[in-house]
């Protein structure tokens, strides 16, 4: 990631809010929708958990060697 | 000719690829049957039905509705594309199994009733796993059985259920089921939700599709879990449980897929999510809501083939599949990550492409039917989706360390299958009114609002500097993560002491008494002279040079009955 991939980033999301607070409002406006940069902290906040939640989750529990199968006799 | 069933086309170009000599004419077939399908089908238009019937039953071989018609256009278009992606093969085996694969989706799509709709299941469980074999690795091999074996007992869960239905109606035509009907429609619910691959009853799937073969796979992709939620659709319009499992399969797929390190393993698993979304439509079961069931799978069948063609082309061009083991293709392999990468912002819902005009549909109809929960919980399954598929995968694959990986140039014929799926990706994305005009239900709906584009924008966004920050988490390992496969995989000795053990011992019980009584007869019956104390012992002793009367008394028995015969003839006459 360049510096200019960033900028372009942060273009996009400034974007997005001008859209989001002077553009036309939604027909049926939902609770969360008055909390500010909603879908920005939803989306970060959901990616870091995915992978805090899945990785743990493996790690403690359903990770096993790739050979785990090996030589059984099922099927 | 119209009057057979578009199915019946396909099954007899299946029939006849199975005996024509040249490799470049079944290759044809593959690629033009499914366009005649759906010329047919375009021709014949919604209303068109064909009747038959069959040991007593009336069956109805095709019925055109409004609801099955998007579902058999996207069969077709998709089997007449990956017919394209797979000009190159000349296994003769695998043409055969992949149209009658394309047969069986159509024909549960457009059957009118329950047994045609199993016949066709059943061939579709048939042919599918074929192209697991057609692999002929062992562990393809393995893995098909496992596939066949699962799918045999979801086609008996089905069957069970259809003769109960039909004990309760009298009747076999496909209709609205519901919960009060007790056992019948569970055990139909359970037969379809296997092969819709509803967590537990799902992990044929991600074990069996990164073992098919690379052109097999995208007919798996496409046909048999959308086939499913076409029958979901029908049947079970409305179930409120099927709201909840629905996002607990768009969550499911996506935990599994962090952990997964084969490519296609990962798609495999977002296709168990993106299912997850249109589960979750036919449960909420308004009109906006089945719509975008409809609309999703439309729009899933075209990316997820895309992003199975690019997975495949890798695969085919370096022979690797693991995510540890790939990386550094991108100078080498342009075209594949352009095409991979419009799969990938489709499946994400990137705005002007197909994902984000049919995934929103089924958010939107969760809020305005007032599931706030649901609605949050999918969006946040399609964070994930954005991070395996529109990440994860690309950026481990084709950038991240080069693995100095030799790179084979792939069939030509890949790349215009890719083109012509990221075409159709692009072209509903931007002009999704093409797609909306087939939907079966009166629902209005507009995707490109002010508030969806926010939505969608910081969303991706943010889930892509989430994962920049956590990037070094998500490389590849080489490890696989249990699934329910465990408890088919693993459970041979609980089954065996369960089920095996006690019933053999049941039997080797009754045949040893069995076999006390027959000697106990043997022994006391075989020689019934015993009794009056002539030649005692056991009858097996019996020598019948000294024990048995001589011939000649007989045989003067037999002079003597003649004689008195005679003489009382004569005497008398």
């Amino acid at each position: 990631m360049k510096k200019i991939h960033w900028i372009l980033l942060g273009m996009v999301t400034l974007a997005s809010l001008a859209l989001q607070y002077f553009g036309p409002p939604h027909p049926h406006p939902h609770a969360w929708d008055s909390v500010p940069l909603f879908y920005c902290i939803f989306g970060f906040v959901s990616c870091v958990l995915i992978i805090v939640v899945s990785k743990f989750l493996g790690k403690v529990w359903l990770q096993k060697k790739e050979d785990y199968y090996e030589g059984d006799n099922d099927v | 000719m119209f009057e057979l069933a578009p199915a019946f086309w396909l099954l007899s170009a299946a029939a006849l690829a199975a005996i024509l000599p040249f490799k470049a004419v079944r290759a044809a077939l593959c690629v033009l049957m499914p366009l005649v399908g759906l010329w047919q089908l375009w021709s014949m238009g919604i209303g068109a039905s064909s009747h038959a019937s069959l040991a007593g039953f009336e069956l109805t071989l095709y019925s055109v509705t409004k609801v099955n018609f998007v579902f058999a256009v996207i069969f077709l278009l998709i089997s007449s594309i990956a017919g394209v992606y797979a000009w190159h093969v000349s296994d003769r085996g695998q043409q055969v199994a992949a149209l009658s694969y394309a047969s069986g989706a159509l024909g549960v799509t457009l059957a009118g009733d329950f047994l045609t709709l199993l016949l066709f299941w059943e061939l579709m469980a048939v042919a599918s796993a074929w192209l697991v074999f057609a692999r002929r690795e062992e562990s393809s091999i393995r893995a098909g059985v496992r596939y066949l074996l699962v799918h045999v007992a979801g086609g008996s869960l089905l069957f069970g259920g259809i003769i109960l239905f039909y004990g309760q109606t009298g009747t076999l035509s496909l209709q609205a089921l519901s919960p009060e009907m007790g056992a019948s429609a569970w055990l139909i619910l359970a037969g379809v939700a296997l092969n819709v691959a509803l967590p537990p009853l799902h992990a044929w799937l991600p074990d069996a599709y990164p073992r098919a073969t690379i052109t097999g796979a995208i007919f798996m992709s496409a046909l048999t879990t959308k086939s499913a939620v076409y029958v979901l659709l029908v049947l079970f319009p409305g179930w409120d449980l099927l709201i909840y499992m629905g996002l607990f399969m768009a969550l499911y797929g996506v935990v599994y897929a962090v952990l997964a390190n084969d490519i296609r393993q990962i798609l495999a698993y977002h296709i168990i999510s993106q299912v997850g979304y249109m589960v979750a439509g036919v449960g909420i079961g308004t009109a906006l809501s089945m719509n975008g069931t409809a609309a999703h799978a439309f729009s899933h069948i075209l990316y997820k083939a895309l992003l199975f063609m690019g997975a495949g082309a890798v695969i085919q061009a370096t022979g690797v599949s693991k995510l540890s083991d790939l990386g550094g293709l991108a100078p080498k392999m342009k075209g594949v990550v352009w095409l991979f990468m419009i799969g990938a912002f489709s499946i994400s819902g990137f705005p002007l492409f197909n994902g984000f005009i049919s995934k929103s549909m089924i958010v939107s109809a969760a809020g305005e039917a007032h599931y706030y929960g649901i609605m949050l919980g999918l969006l946040l399954a399609s964070v994930g989706t954005f991070l395996h598929t529109g990440l994860k995968i690309p950026v481990f694959t084709f950038w991240g360390k080069d693995q100095k990986l030799e790179v084979k140039p792939i069939p030509g014929n890949m790349y215009v299958a890719m083109g012509l799926v990221a075409f159709g990706c692009t072209f509903f994305g931007v002009y999704p009114q093409a797609l909306y005009a087939m939907l079966p239900f009166d629902a209005e709906y507009h995707p490109y609002t002010a508030y969806h584009l926010v939505e969608a924008t910081q969303i991706l966004t943010f889930t892509f500097i989430g994962f920049w920050v956590l990037r070094a988490k998500l490389a590849g390992e080489p490890y696989l993560a249990l699934d329910t496969d465990w408890f088919y995989r693993r459970g041979a000795p609980v089954a065996q002491a369960v089920i095996v053990k006690p019933v053999n011992a049941f039997f080797g019980a009754g045949a040893k008494v069995r076999d006390g009584i027959a000697a106990y007869l043997a022994s006391s019956f075989g020689n019934p002279r015993a009794w009056f104390g002539v030649n005692k012992g056991p009858s097996d002793r019996f020598d019948p040079d000294l024990e048995r009367a001589p011939l000649g008394a007989g045989l003067a028995f037999i002079l003597l009955v003649f004689i008195a015969l005679f003489a009382s003839i004569a005497i008398l006459g």
